[in-house]
C-alpha cells in the first residue's frame, strides 16, 4: 500500500566511457521531500532525468508509481510535474498563451489555482516568453509543473535563478502543498538553507554514488565537528575513529566525526587527556565536511 | 489560553535539528512558567507557515513532546500542557546530571585543581543558588526575618 512513488535501484549511466553514476540506491516514499545534494558534476541531474525516463539508463531498474520509467504510461506522466534545471518554452508565445496550451493535455489542470499562483509571483501573463528574464521563465516553469496538480513534484535547481523573497513565496508554495495535499518531492538544490526548510531526508551525491541516505534530523545528529584541546602535544599516532577529517596542530585538533557517541568522546578525553568540546553542523557545514574530507 | 505560533524562535540553517529546537524551547517554556497546566501549543499549521518549515518536522517534535509526558492531545483542541512531572526516577536525573558535571571535572583536573579545591568551588556554588532559590520562592519562608535572628515581639 505504502509502495514508494519512486524506486531506483543498482542505476548505472556510463555517458562515453565516463561512469557517472555508479550503482545509485534510493526511494521516495509518498508524502516526503526527498532533498538531492551534490556538488557540481555529481550526476544530480542524470539522476533525475534517468528516473523521469528523459535519459536511458546503461543498468539498473527505475519504478515511478510501480511503472518502468522509460516505459512510462500517460496516465502515470500525468501524475507527475517536472521543473527542470532550464526551462524552456515557445520563445513567440505570451505567457497566457503557453498556459492555456500546455493546460490543454491535462485533464486535471486547475486554473483557479493556477491564477493564484500567477497572482502571487506576479507572473506577467501578456509578455512574450522570449523577453522574460531568467527568474521570470523558472517561475513560469514552475506554475506549469504546479497546473495539473502532480502528485509527484521533481524539482532540479528550480529556485536557482530566484531572488531570496521569490524564493521564499516558492518554498511556501511547497509546504502549503505538503499540509494540504501530502505532496511527494524530489528537490536538488545547492541551496542548502532551503532544503534544511523543506527536506525531511536527504541523499548525498558524491563520485556517482550515495554518500548519505536518511533523516536530515538524523545527519545532523550525528554529524559533529570535536575540538581537542590536550594538556600536552598529541601524539603521531592521534585518530579518530569514524573521522570525515582531521587537523592536528600541536596540542589541539579539530576532528569532523560522521558517528557522533557520547561515550566515545568520554572514553578519548581520558585517552588523549584532552578536553573536548562538541560543535553542531548545519547542512552547508556538513556538505563541506563530507565533500572535502572525501578527497583528502 | 491559545499561544501565538511566534512563540518559538526556529532557526532552520543552525545545526540543532529544528525537531529539537521546538522540543528543547517547550521544555524551557514549561520550567520557567511561561507554559502553564492547560495552556495550548500553537497548531502544527500556524507553526510550520510561520516559520516556514515541513509540517511533519512540527508534528515530530510535538509526538516526542508527547511520548514524555509535557503535552497531551486533546480532541479538537491540538497539544495540551500537562501539570509538571519529574523527569524519570531519581537515579535517571543522577546519571544525567552526572554527564552533565564529568566534563567540567575534567577540565577542572587539567586546570591543576586538586580534589580539595573542586569540592570548594562546587560548595560555594550550591550555597549561592540555594540562597537564589530561597529569595526568589514563595514567601512562606522570610529570609530577612531569619537573617535578622531576633525573636517576633510578643506583644
Amino acid at each position: 500500500m505504502n509502495e514508494p512513488v519512486l524506486r531506483v535501484a543498482q542505476l548505472q549511466k556510463i555517458f562515453g566511457n565516463k561512469e557517472v553514476l555508479r550503482g545509485i540506491d534510493l526511494a521516495v516514499e509518498p508524502g516526503t521531500v526527498l532533498g538531492l545534494l551534490g556538488a557540481n558534476g555529481s550526476g544530480k541531474t542524470t539522476l533525475i532525468k534517468c528516473a523521469l525516463g528523459l535519459l536511458r539508463p546503461t543498468s539498473g531498474n527505475i519504478m515511478v508509481f510501480g511503472e518502468d520509467s522509460w516505459n512510462l504510461s500517460a496516465a502515470a506522466k500525468a501524475r507527475l510535474g517536472y521543473v527542470p534545471q532550464e526551462v524552456t518554452s515557445y520563445p513567440w508565445m505570451r505567457v497566457r498563451q503557453v498556459l492555456a496550451y500546455t493546460a490543454a493535455f491535462y485533464e486535471r489542470w486547475n486554473h483557479a489555482f493556477v491564477q493564484t499562483l500567477c497572482e502571487r509571483w506576479h507572473v506577467p501573463l501578456e509578455d512574450r516568453i522570449g523577453s522574460l528574464s531568467t527568474g521570470q521563465l523558472q517561475t513560469v516553469g514552475i506554475v506549469l509543473a504546479l497546473g495539473h496538480q502532480p502528485e509527484f513534484l521533481v524539482l532540479d535547481e528550480p529556485v536557482a535563478s530566484l531572488d531570496p523573497s521569490a524564493r521564499r513565496q516558492f518554498l511556501r508554495t511547497l509546504l502549503e502543498l505538503l499540509q494540504d495535499r501530502q505532496q511527494t518531492i524530489l528537490f536538488s538544490t545547492h541551496i542548502t538553507s532551503d532544503l534544511e526548510r523543506v527536506a525531511q531526508r536527504v541523499a548525498i551525491l558524491g563520485d556517482g554514488k550515495i554518500r548519505f541516505l536518511g533523516e536530515l534530523d538524523e545527519l545532523k545528529e550525528r554529524v559533529k565537528r570535536l575540538r581537542f584541546t590536550a594538556r600536552h602535544d598529541l601524539p603521531t599516532s592521534f585518530a579518530v575513529p569514524g573521522a570525515l577529517r582531521c587537523e592536528v596542530a600541536g596540542s589541539h585538533a579539530t576532528v569532523s566525526v560522521a558517528n557522533f557517541d557520547e561515550r566515545l568522546v568520554a572514553e578519548m578525553r581520558q585517552t588523549w587527556d584532552a578536553d573536548i568540546a562538541v560543535n553542531d553542523l548545519n547542512l552547508e557545514e556538513i556538505f563541506v565536511e563530507m565533500h572535502d574530507g572525501a578527497h583528502v | 489560553m491559545v499561544e501565538t505560533p511566534a512563540i518559538f524562535e526556529i532557526n532552520p540553517n543552525s545545526g540543532v535539528p529544528i525537531y529539537r529546537q521546538i522540543v528543547d524551547q517547550v521544555h524551557a517554556m514549561v520550567a520557567g512558567g511561561t507554559l502553564r497546566e492547560g495552556d495550548l501549543l500553537p497548531s502544527v499549521r500556524q507553526v510550520a507557515q510561520n516559520a516556514a518549515v515541513n509540517p511533519m518536522t512540527v508534528s515530530k517534535a510535538y509526538s516526542r513532546l508527547e511520548i514524555e509526558g509535557v503535552v497531551k492531545r486533546a480532541r479538537g483542541l491540538g497539544m495540551q500542557v500537562l501539570p509538571p512531572s519529574e523527569n524519570g526516577s531519581l537515579d535517571d536525573r543522577k546519571a544525567q546530571f552526572r554527564t552533565t558535571i564529568e566534563p567540567a571535572l575534567h577540565r577542572a583536573r587539567q586546570l591543576g585543581l586538586d580534589s580539595q579545591q573542586i569540592r570548594e568551588v562546587i560548595l560555594s556554588l550550591l550555597q549561592k543558588t540555594q540562597s537564589d532559590v530561597v529569595t526568589g520562592g514563595s514567601p512562606v519562608t522570610d529570609p530577612e526575618k531569619k537573617a535578622t535572628g531576633g525573636p517576633p515581639v510578643a506583644t
